[in-house]
Parts: C-alpha cells; sequence; structure tokens
C-alpha cells in the first residue's frame, strides 16, 4: 500500500508539473503486443513458463511534448503443465496428480509517460502505471480444478523507445520493457511479479 | 485511412489473443494425465500384522448414491488387478469362510448429475453398500478414522476399500484401515484396470505385509 502511495504521488508530481508547459493537447492509442516472464515467487512457485499470450492498450493524452497519461488495460495468459507427482492432502492422504496451475491477469492502469527527450527522431521514455490487476488464477489437479478471482493490486515501470513512422509524426512503432509489482497473497502465494517485452504501434488520434 | 487500418489490425491481433490463444487446462491434458489417485490409511494399523484377504466376487456400483452389485468385463478386471497387487504385497488370497484378516471391496462410484457428491455421505452409507453380514459380521457398523474432503463428482470413480476384519471382533466393528480412489478420464476400461490399481498400490508402500 505504500508503495502504492509512492507510485500514486510521482504519477501526480509529473503531472501537475508539466501541466503548466502543456503544448499538444492530443489522444493517442497505444496497442502492443505482450510477452510476459515471471519473476519471483510466481516463477518459483506458480508458473515459471514464459507467457507470449498478451496485450496491452492504452488510451494516451499529451498534456505536453514530453508527458501524456492515461488508462490501460491489458490481458496475460500464463500456463504450466508439471509433470506427474504426489501431494499431500492431509495426515496420511495422499494424491498423486499431473498439477496444472493456469494464470490470467487483466490489469487496469493509470499510466504516464515521460519523453525526456522530444525533440530527438527517435523518442526513448520513461512509464509508470498502478492500478488494479484482475487475477483469475485455476488450478488443476488431473481434471479436477479449483478457481478464483481477486482483485489486487499493481504497478509498474518502465523503459521504451518510440520510433515514430516519420519525421515529426506522433505516430510511430513502440519498443519497450516492462517490470511489474504484483502483489497476491492467497493460498501461501505472495506476487506474481514478473517482466515484460512489449512491441506495437502508438498511433496518434489527433 | 493508413492510421485506421493499423488501428483495426491491432485491435483484431489484440481480441484474438484474447479469446484465441489462451491456453485451456482441460484440452491439453491426455487421459492419463486426468488422473489422480488418491489413497488414504489408519495410521494407526502396521500393515504387517494382516496376512490374509478376501475380495467381493462383485462391484458396488453407486450411482447417487443408490447400490446395485455389478460384475462386468470392467468390474471383473480391477478385481482381478486387486487380487494381483494385494498378492504382490504379501497377501494370501482365502475365501471368506477362512477367516480373512482383510476383507477387500470395489466400488464404482457415479454421478449421473452434476450435482456435488460428498464423500462423507459414501461413507455414511456404508453398510448400506457392504453390508457386514457379507463379511461374516452381521450386525456390525463400520468405523470409519478419516474422510475425504468434499469434491465435485460430474463422472465417476473407483474405490478400493480394505476393512479390518481381522479385529473386527475385538473392537465391535469393521474398520476401514485402507482406501484408495481412481478418478479421471478413460477409467472404466478393462485395458486400463491393471495400471490405475497398480498406481493405488505404488502409493502405499506402508502396505506391505512383509
Amino acid at each position: 500500500m505504500k508503495k502504492f502511495k509512492i507510485i500514486l504521488a510521482a504519477f501526480g508530481m509529473i503531472c501537475m508539473s508539466q501541466s503548466v508547459s502543456a503544448q499538444k493537447n492530443t489522444f493517442s492509442l497505444d496497442l502492443n503486443y505482450n510477452y510476459s516472464m515471471p519473476l519471483g515467487g510466481f516463477k518459483s512457485d506458480i508458473i515459471s513458463n514464459n507467457s507470449p499470450r498478451g496485450f496491452m492498450v492504452g488510451l494516451m493524452y499529451s498534456i505536453s511534448d514530453n508527458l501524456s497519461v492515461g488508462l490501460g488495460f491489458g490481458f496475460q495468459d500464463y500456463y504450466q503443465k508439471y509433470p506427474r507427482a504426489l501431494y499431500p492432502l492431509g495426515k496420511s492422504q495422499e494424491v498423486s496428480a499431473v498439477l496444472t496451475n493456469s494464470v490470467q491477469t487483466t490489469p487496469i492502469l493509470l499510466q504516464a509517460k515521460y519523453y525526456p527527450l522530444s525533440a530527438t527522431y527517435l523518442k526513448p521514455y520513461i512509464s509508470l502505471g498502478a492500478g488494479a490487476n484482475i487475477i483469475a488464477f485455476n488450478q488443476y489437479l488431473g481434471e479436477f480444478g479449483s478457481s478464483a478471482t481477486n482483485v489486487e493490486f499493481r504497478a509498474q515501470g518502465g523503459l521504451g523507445l518510440m520510433i515514430p513512422f516519420k519525421k515529426y509524426s506522433s505516430s510511430g512503432i513502440n519498443v519497450g520493457a516492462i517490470y511489474d509489482y504484483s502483489p497476491y497473497n492467497k493460498n501461501g502465494y505472495h506476487d506474481l511479479n514478473n517482466v515484460n517485452f512489449q512491441a506495437g504501434v502508438i498511433i496518434n488520434l489527433k | 485511412m493508413k492510421r485506421h487500418l493499423i488501428m483495426l489490425l491491432g485491435l483484431a491481433c489484440m481480441s484474438f489473443i484474447y479469446t484465441g490463444c489462451t491456453k485451456e487446462p482441460l484440452n491439453n491434458l491426455s487421459d492419463e494425465e486426468s488422473r489422480i489417485y488418491i489413497t488414504d490409511h489408519d495410521s494407526s494399523v502396521n500393515f504387517t500384522n494382516y496376512k490374509t484377504f478376501s475380495i467381493s466376487d462383485s462391484v458396488a456400483v453407486i450411482d447417487n448414491g443408490q447400490m446395485t452389485k455389478h460384475l462386468d468385463g470392467v468390474d471383473s478386471a480391477y478385481i482381478s488387478a486387486v487380487t494381483k497387487y494385494m498378492e504382490q504385497y504379501g497377501y494370501t488370497l482365502v475365501s471368506n469362510e477362512q477367516n480373512p484378516d482383510v476383507g477387500v471391496d470395489v466400488n464404482r462410484i457415479i454421478s449421473t448429475s452434476t450435482g456435488v457428491i460428498s464423500y462423507g455421505d459414501y461413507w455414511g452409507s456404508y453398510d448400506s453398500y457392504w453390508d457386514p453380514y457379507y463379511w461374516g459380521y452381521p450386525g456390525y457398523g463400520y468405523y470409519v478414522p478419516y474422510a475425504y474432503s468434499v469434491y465435485q463428482i460430474k463422472e465417476g470413480a473407483i474405490s478400493v476399500d480394505m476393512l479390518d476384519l481381522k479385529n473386527a471382533l475385538q473392537d465391535k466393528k469393521i474398520n476401514v484401515i485402507w482406501t484408495g480412489l481412481i478418478r479421471g478420464s478413460g477409467i472404466f476400461y478393462p485395458t486400463v484396470a491393471d495400471s490405475q490399481v497398480k498406481a493405488l498400490f505404488d502409493l502405499s508402500p506402508y502396505l506391505k505385509t512383509n
């Protein structure tokens, strides 16, 4: 929660500091394919497989040449099937099963992108985001499953590069990497932290 | 125009990822992977104290709480497989009249509905499925020192139970000292019975008599 407040405060300070020098008031649509790699407890306890099944969409409002803010949402599907193993169910009870973990995350985030070199052709940026993460966790022993859906906090920070389609264009190709801080304190698990690699387009909506 | 095309293409790709590219766990399981094997036992029992066993001559088919005795190719295959692995674990097959130390029965638990059946219900009616008279102890009740958790059953399961007949007179009840449960796809075929029962016994090395 403390981290959430810090991120929100940083987000607000960036917005306030830039709004006085706002030069462009345009909307853009960010469409990105997302490749996600689990980290930490997510990787060691739930799913270690990388996920190539994801995307992130953002509707951003440019309040200056350097800063845009907006709302983003996404989807990522994680899956892993573990070989048959023994699992204790009770004091004297055991089950032999193939364990499958399936996790789908749908983040809905307030986002900000800061472009420190707005005058250059290539536009590197720093991104921040914070908001809610809708998590569907399905666990199967053989074909017998249990599922739980929870809403948790999520924050992210990343670096990226916008490559305009042509000089002075505010539409272009986007590539970036994002670290997601994603707590998940259920059933003895602690986090769904991950790092993401994105590629897509930024389309200026004018 | 170009901008709109790129946007549409991007949104279409994302819709495809959302609807078509998620890995559906159940679609990625073979029959063998779909199965689970659960065993439980009375941890206070020393199985080396038991040497002989008798096995039921048919299978109790428990369909939504209603029991019928049944014997077809599948049932015979399971009874034969249980007999085989009991003998491999050192038990000697005897008839009911020869006062076996252990009674073994095989059950098919089937739900034809999508409702919930708890195994607590299964144990609660155990004496109606297997009348203690069958084991030579008319009027006795069963004592079950443990219970499965509650499961949702939408198809069938096979359970194998070991009953303590050796101490029934002394205890004035028939203790269920071991139980094994097989659940999953494709278990009601004679050809898979041996491997399914083997999986249960592999989970229970403590059953060995020597």
